[in-house]
Formats: C-alpha cells, sequence, structure tokens
C-alpha cells in the first residue's frame, strides 16, 4: 500500500473525532505513518464535521478531493456533501435511516465512478442498545465488515477495546460487534 | 522502538515545549490553540517536571508572565490564537526593544478560512511588524522541532521568538516518537538593569539600534537554517517556473508534486521569513523565469521579493487573496499557473462533476447552533421576550450563536459587547432616544476584558443591561476553567474570584443572579432590571444568567430530566424551530408536525416553556 486517504463527517457532537482515533490508532500500531486533520471550535456546536486521516509517507495533512479511498459519514447529507473528495473505486459508508439511499441522481454518479456504497440504521443500532450517543462506533463496526487491509475487523475491535474509557468499553464493544453484525449480513 | 504516540499539532509543540526545558508556560485559551497548555500539563504530571503552567486571564497577562520569566533566566513561553496576539501586542512590541534573558517563544496560532476567528491575519506580519523572528512550520512534527530552535534563537540573540502554526498544524494529528524529556533546575535570577528593564525613550533608541543588529544577525542565520529553508535546485540548471511557498501550503505543495513525480518544478521552502533570508531567495529566482509564491494567508514572502517582474502570487491575481489554501485549491492553482506559461499541466485526477452534483443537491446548511439544553438558548429566549426592540451587542464565545435566535446584533472583539453597549447608549442619547440595549457576555470573556469597559460604564453614566452567561466554564475552547470556579490550570486548588465580587467592585448597583432555566424568572428579572436602568437614579443593570454548561457538567445541567412529546395540538407554527432552534426539534413530515430527535434531545425540558400551543409536553 502507498497511501491511504480516509474521510469522516457528519456533525458535530457525533463522535467524529473517536471514530478517527480508532483508526489512526490501529493503522499506528501496525507501524505506518499517520497524519490527520480535525475539525475544532465553533463548527463543532452541531456544524458540518470533517475529519480527515492519511497513512503513509505524506507532509500534509488534507485530503485532496477526488483522491479518497474512503468516506465514512454519520449523517447522510454530509455524506453527500464531501462526495467530491471520493476517488475513482472509492468506498462509501453512510449512517442513514433512509431506505431511498442514495438519491438517485447521486447513485448514477457513484455507479459511474465505480464507487461502492452501503448504508446502515447506525443511529438506530445504537439507540437499541441504550448508547443513543454512539453511532459512530456502529458505523465503525459496520465498516470493519469489509475487513480490508490496513484495517481489519479484528485490528479496530482491538483498538476500539483499548482506547475506550473502562466506563464505556463494555458499551463501545456491543454496538461495535452490533455494527459489524450488520455488515457481515448485509 | 521510542515510545510513539498520535498527538495533536498542539500537542507536538506542547512536547517541544517540555523538551526544551520550558520552565514557565502561560496562556488564554482561543481555537486553534487551546489545546496547548492542557497537553504540557498531561507531560509535566507524567515525567514528573515542574514547569508552572498557567491559564491567565487574558494574552496580554500571559505574555507579561512568560516575559517576566525569561528575564529571571526561564525559559518560558506563552500561547494563544492570533487574535490574542492583538491583546498581547502593546506586550509584545515592548518586548522586542528590551530583549529576553532565557528563551521566550511566543507561540500565536493562525486560522486561515477563518474556521474559528474573527479574521485571517497573519501572525509572520505581527513579528515583521515588532521586528521579532518567527518560525512557520508545515506540520506537527516540525512544530516540535522549531520549539527547540525558537528557544535556542531567543536565548542566543536575547530576543522573543513567534512561533506561527496554522490551524492545519494545530489540528494535524500525526503519530510522534519521544525523545528524552529531562526537568530544567535554572533558579530564577533578576539582574537589575533600569537602563534596560524600564528604559526611557531616549534609551530606547540605544534598544532599537540594539535590536536592529540582532536582526540583522539572525537574518544571516536563517540563510543557512537548511532544515527550514531550503531548495532543491540543481547546480547550474535553469527552470521556466519554480514555487516558493512556507508553512502549511509547503506541505501541500510537496505532496502533490511528489505525487505527480514533477521533478522539473523546484521549490524553495521558507518557513522562517522573518528576518528574511534575502541571498536564499535571490539564488533561487536567479535560477527561475518565474516563480510561483503559495502562503498563507498573507503577502510577507511575497513583497520581500525584490525582482517582482518574475514573481507570480496574491498580487498578481494568481493566488486567491482570502481563504484557507486547502489542496484542491493550491492544484488548481498551480495547474492553471502551469497552462498560461505552456508548461506541462498536472496529471488531473479531479474534474468538477462531483461539485457540479453536490451543487444540484441543494443539501440543507448547517450552521452551528447552540447545543440542546444549553442554558444560553433560554437566556437568549427571555432576552427576546423582554426586550424584543433592543439592540443586542454580544461577544465572543458558544453564545455569539445567540445570531440565530436574533438575539446577537453585533460581535467585534473581545469585551465589546459591553463597550458596544456603551457606545450605542451615548450615541442615540446625543439624540435624546431612549434606545433600550441589552449586552451579553461570556463568564469567561468578561473575565477576559469586561472590566474596563464595565468601569466606563458606570463612570461615564451608559444605561443598558449586561447580562453575564455564566456557565461556570469557558466552553467554546474546550471547558477550560475561570477565575470563578478555582481550579488553576493543572488542576489544583486556586483562589475563586465571583463575579459579583467583580461587578459590585466596578460601581454597579443592580445586580441579580438568576438561573435561566428558569424562563419565567430570567424574564422578569429582565423586567426588573429595565426599571431600574430606567429610573432616575439609574444605571448599567447586571444580570449574572447562571447555569452550569450541559456539555461540561451534564449531571448538575439536567437536575430533573423530562421526557418531552410534541402532541397533535402542533400547529406546525415553526416557532420552537425557529425562536428556539434546538438541534432536537425538527419538522418531521412523515408524522406532518414537529417532532423530537431522541438521538441527541438531552430531556431538559425548556421546550415545554415556549411552546404558545402548549403541544410540548411532558410525558
Amino acid at each position: 500500500m502507498n497511501i491511504a486517504n480516509i474521510v469522516l463527517c457528519g456533525l458535530g457532537g457525533q463522535g467524529i473525532l473517536f471514530m478517527t482515533r480508532v483508526l489512526a490508532m490501529a493503522a499506528m500500531d501496525k507501524g505506518l505513518n499517520v497524519m490527520g486533520a480535525e475539525t475544532h471550535g465553533m463548527a463543532q456546536r452541531g456544524g458540518s464535521v470533517i475529519s480527515h486521516l492519511r497513512l503513509g509517507e505524506v507532509r500534509g495533512s488534507l485530503v485532496q478531493t477526488g483522491t479518497a479511498h474512503l468516506l465514512l459519514a454519520l449523517e447522510e447529507n454530509e455524506g453527500y456533501r464531501n462526495i467530491p473528495f471520493l476517488a475513482k473505486n472509492g468506498k462509501m459508508f453512510v449512517n442513514t435511516n433512509s431506505l431511498h439511499f442514495p438519491r438517485q441522481e447521486v447513485r448514477a454518479f457513484l455507479d459511474k465512478r465505480e464507487i461502492l456504497y452501503r448504508a446502515v440504521s447506525a443511529g438506530a443500532i445504537a439507540l437499541k442498545l441504550g448508547a443513543p450517543r454512539s453511532p459512530n462506533l456502529a458505523l465503525l463496526g459496520f465498516f470493519s465488515a469489509l475487513n480490508e487491509e490496513p484495517l481489519s475487523h479484528a485490528e479496530l475491535r482491538q483498538t476500539v477495546d483499548k482506547i475506550s474509557p473502562k466506563k464505556f468499553k463494555g458499551i463501545n464493544l456491543k454496538v461495535f460487534e452490533a455494527g459489524y453484525d450488520k455488515g457481515k449480513a448485509g | 522502538m521510542n515510545r510513539q504516540e498520535i498527538l495533536l499539532g498542539n500537542g507536538a509543540i506542547a512536547l517541544g515545549l517540555v523538551e526544551s526545558g520550558c520552565q514557565v508556560v502561560a496562556s488564554y485559551p482561543g481555537t486553534p490553540s487551546s489545546e496547548i497548555l492542557p497537553e504540557v500539563v498531561r507531560f509535566v504530571k507524567s515525567e514528573g517536571l515542574n514547569t508552572y503552567v498557567e491559564w491567565s486571564t487574558n494574552e496580554k497577562v500571559a505574555l507579561d508572565i512568560a516575559f517576566s520569566a525569561s528575564i529571571t533566566g526561564k525559559r518560558a513561553a506563552c500561547c494563544m490564537k492570533q487574535v490574542g496576539l492583538n491583546v498581547a501586542a502593546d506586550s509584545l512590541m515592548s518586548a522586542a526593544y528590551l530583549g529576553t534573558v532565557g528563551g521566550l517563544v511566543i507561540i500565536a496560532c493562525d486560522d486561515p478560512g477563518p474556521h474559528s476567528s474573527q479574521t485571517e491575519q497573519d501572525t509572520r506580519f505581527m513579528a515583521r511588524l515588532a521586528k521579532v523572528p518567527v518560525l512557520d512550520p508545515s506540520n506537527p512534527q516540525e512544530a516540535r522541532e522549531m520549539v527547540g530552535l525558537a528557544m535556542d534563537i531567543s536565548e542566543e540573540f536575547r530576543i522573543p521568538v513567534i512561533l506561527r502554526p496554522a490551524i492545519r498544524v494545530c489540528h494535524a494529528r500525526q503519530n510522534i516518537s519521544f525523545g528524552s524529556i529531562k526537568q530544567n533546575n535554572l533558579k530564577a535570577s533578576f539582574e537589575k538593569n533600569p537602563l534596560r528593564w524600564a528604559a526611557t525613550p531616549r534609551f530606547r533608541l540605544v534598544l532599537h539600534r540594539e535590536l536592529n543588529n540582532k536582526l540583522k544577525e539572525i537574518g544571516d542565520r536563517f540563510e543557512k537554517l537548511t532544515k527550514f529553508n531550503f531548495h532543491n535546485l540543481e547546480p547550474g540548471k535553469s527552470y521556466p517556473l519554480g514555487i516558493i511557498a512556507g508553512g502549511v501550503p509547503y506541505a501541500v505543495i510537496h505532496d502533490i508534486l511528489s505525487e505527480e513525480s514533477r521533478t522539473d518544478i523546484p521549490v524553495l521552502k521558507i518557513s522562517a521569513p522573518y528576518p528574511f533570508p534575502e541571498g536564499l531567495a535571490a539564488e533561487f529566482m536567479t535560477a527561475c523565469d518565474r516563480v510561483l509564491v503559495i502562503e498563507e494567508t498573507d503577502t510577507v514572502i511575497e513583497y520581500m521579493l525584490r525582482n517582482k517582474e518574475k514573481v507570480l502570487g496574491r498580487l498578481s491575481g494568481h493566488v486567491p487573496p482570502e481563504g484557507e489554501l486547502v489542496p484542491y485549491v493550491i492544484y488548481d492553482l498551480v495547474n492553471k499557473t502551469l497552462g498560461e506559461l505552456k508548461l506541462e499541466q498536472l496529471n488531473k485526477k479531479t474534474d468538477d462533476q462531483a461539485k457540479e452534483l453536490v451543487e444540484t443537491l441543494e443539501l440543507p446548511v448547517r450552521r452551528p447552533t447552540l447545543c440542546p439544553g444549553c442554558p444560553h438558548r433560554a437566556s437568549f429566549f427571555a432576552i427576546r421576550k423582554a426586550r424584543p426592540k433592543a439592540i443586542f451587542t454580544s461577544d465572543i464565545g458558544c453564545y455569539t450563536l445567540g445570531l440565530n435566535l436574533g438575539a446577537v446584533d453585533t460581535c467585534l472583539d473581545m469585551g465589546a459587547a459591553i463597550t458596544m453597549a456603551a457606545g450605542f447608549y451615548h450615541s442615540f442619547a446625543q439624540d435624546e432616544i431612549q434606545q433600550p440595549i441589552v449586552a451579553t457576555i461570556g463568564d469567561s470573556t468578561f473575565f477576559h476584558s469586561g472590566t474596563a469597559g464595565l468601569l466606563n460604564t458606570v463612570y461615564n453614566g451608559a444605561r443598558f443591561i449586561l447580562v453575564i452567561l455564566d456557565n461556570l466554564t469557558t466552553a467554546m475552547t474546550g471547558m477550560q476553567p475561570t477565575p470563578a470556579l478555582g481550579i488553576r490550570a493543572d488542576g489544583s486548588e486556586g483562589t475563586a474570584i465571583t463575579l459579583e465580587r467583580i461587578v459590585a467592585g466596578c460601581g454597579v448597583d443592580f445586580i441579580e443572579v438568576v438561573d435561566p432555566y428558569d424562563i419565567k424568572k430570567m424574564t422578569s428579572v429582565i423586567k426588573k432590571a429595565t426599571a431600574f436602568m430606567s429610573g432616575p437614579e439609574g444605571g448599567v443593570a447586571v444580570i449574572i444568567a447562571r447555569h452550569p454548561c450541559v456539555i461540561a457538567y451534564p449531571e448538575e445541567a439536567i437536575p430533573e430530566k423530562k421526557k418531552v412529546k410534541i402532541t397533535d395540538d402542533c400547529t406546525e407554527c415553526n416557532f420552537c424551530l425557529e425562536r428556539f432552534e434546538c438541534p432536537a426539534l425538527f419538522h418531521d413530515p412523515e408524522l406532518g408536525h414537529t417532532n423530537i430527535n431522541r438521538e441527541i434531545c438531552v430531556d431538559c425540558g425548556l421546550c415545554i416553556e415556549i411552546c404558545p400551543k402548549g403541544a410540548i409536553v411532558d410525558a
């Protein structure tokens, strides 16, 4: 692998920074160099939030449009908003309750670019397990079912286990695994 | 293998500070600088250092604290956001003349974008204005190394040095290997020398000459600072186009050119831009027919280049004069310039189709809003209800978002809620107009720069209502303690100073403390304040709206959880969506009326009170 570019997005308060941390730590533990960019400050108050993560030998922290291999969106519209980052053949995982994902005009575009897209009700999974603030872990678990290098399911699970605060470790793993099961089944 | 951690750029800077033996660090929080001091505290604790740390009441205070430490021979630093350096500018300009003893590093973090600031100002210009050296890192690892270099230069030449990381350094994350961290046990000593440390104007001239000489020497040093100022010209070769870049744009251009294997375009990196490495720049300019200058956010390097005919940049219209230089902007402007010069263009991987698609989707604009359960929302609702015709002056913090609720009309700078209210008062009073004015300011902002304005208000007899929105923390920047809490930067106990005491000390005669969660009570207190203010003996009336921040104190903020529901009495009048704007309330087309988003509702129950139809109820 040369360089992997990942974009994570959603709304402030949805736990994008934690999701980014899991991916970054898992990559570092494999000996990869990690560079990322986060949103702090005013936008964290419910605004559009985006986090960039780059694995490999890079100097800059921002992903260039048209070069992201992976887009993880905690909210459907934010997912659409960040489509320009996706590379041809990229992959897109979105948290949405909509049965009509992706919107028709988007679907045509994604198909043309041979972009893989998958949707999951990560919010509903988390809510059902009594953790309404953890759609991030459900989406991460869902993505982990892809089980692709450099971020396999086992490695991501191990990282969630390692960096979750003690108090939330149990529930975090439960939500992560529920997302994973959904990903495997679909 | 060495211990490795993924650090925020601000963490890498903090590591650089403790590695360099910095003994005193003072800061006032402000995006994107806020995490530096907490990271210093973390390292101080994990490594058992005795570094003194403090959250100062403002940036000028922080710089003065660090300066004093420096002239006792210690290594010291202060950290702030770029506009914080405006507050500390008085101190900075003078400190440059007086000089230092121990290393003094001023870390001022820029915000191209801007993402969370009033301006996109370029701190490198501030360094030129003050006549102090400035370093401009490209990523966290470099920022960490530059802290050490800045300390060394400061100590060797006895001059303050500015490190200006931009937001993409501060809030970048990178895996960093730890080196050894040793405690610096240098003892404080102060050698009296009033001719220097209390210099009168006559000696300031001498000090200015001394400063100019220092800069000349440091300039020579920056010519040979091959780690941060360098180019990749091949000897004897000439090029149609070269690129000059520093800081974050250098990292971006480096990645673009290396990914595209464009070894035909040489790059001069200038990350120590002042004093300007003239010789190095001239050498590069000689080898290139044209140079494209890519820097954030202003034209520091561009102005310094002598042969303007060769220079392409902001002044020639090749680089956007405002906004962040994100990768696609740099990619596009380089490509355009290559095309213009009839040179081989970049291997364009992106096109505009994706962007055009997104535009056609008409996605909702997600503006930042106050959090569900935020006590400020209740305060603003009550203020608008009680004083609908007022001019609402406000200030800098989460509560600036009161503008979504129509309860914020102005936001100038720290403390201006009070001073602008006074200015409005006098301007209207001059015409014998009684203009209602309600100022809102947060607790931390009030401590930062509220008192001078409040004293002035009382002294000069301005009349308005000042609401201090006291959520017991500095919320916007990440929940740093305020002086009212009596908790210091390292978590130890300090002396708590209450807002009431300060307000009374400023000579205010009307002070009421109210919990804004009781919207009715809050409204009636505002009416009482209005009566006082308008009375013959009236003056400024201060209301302290005190309720804990829902993020910092989730338990205390909502002592009694209310599971609200919306009944069929909802007529979709949208009053709650527009005037209350809780993110947990939304229009649900499937339900046919307003609904509650359970994923983000915090059960504060505040919306029960505001629905004009009584359709929001405790379930």
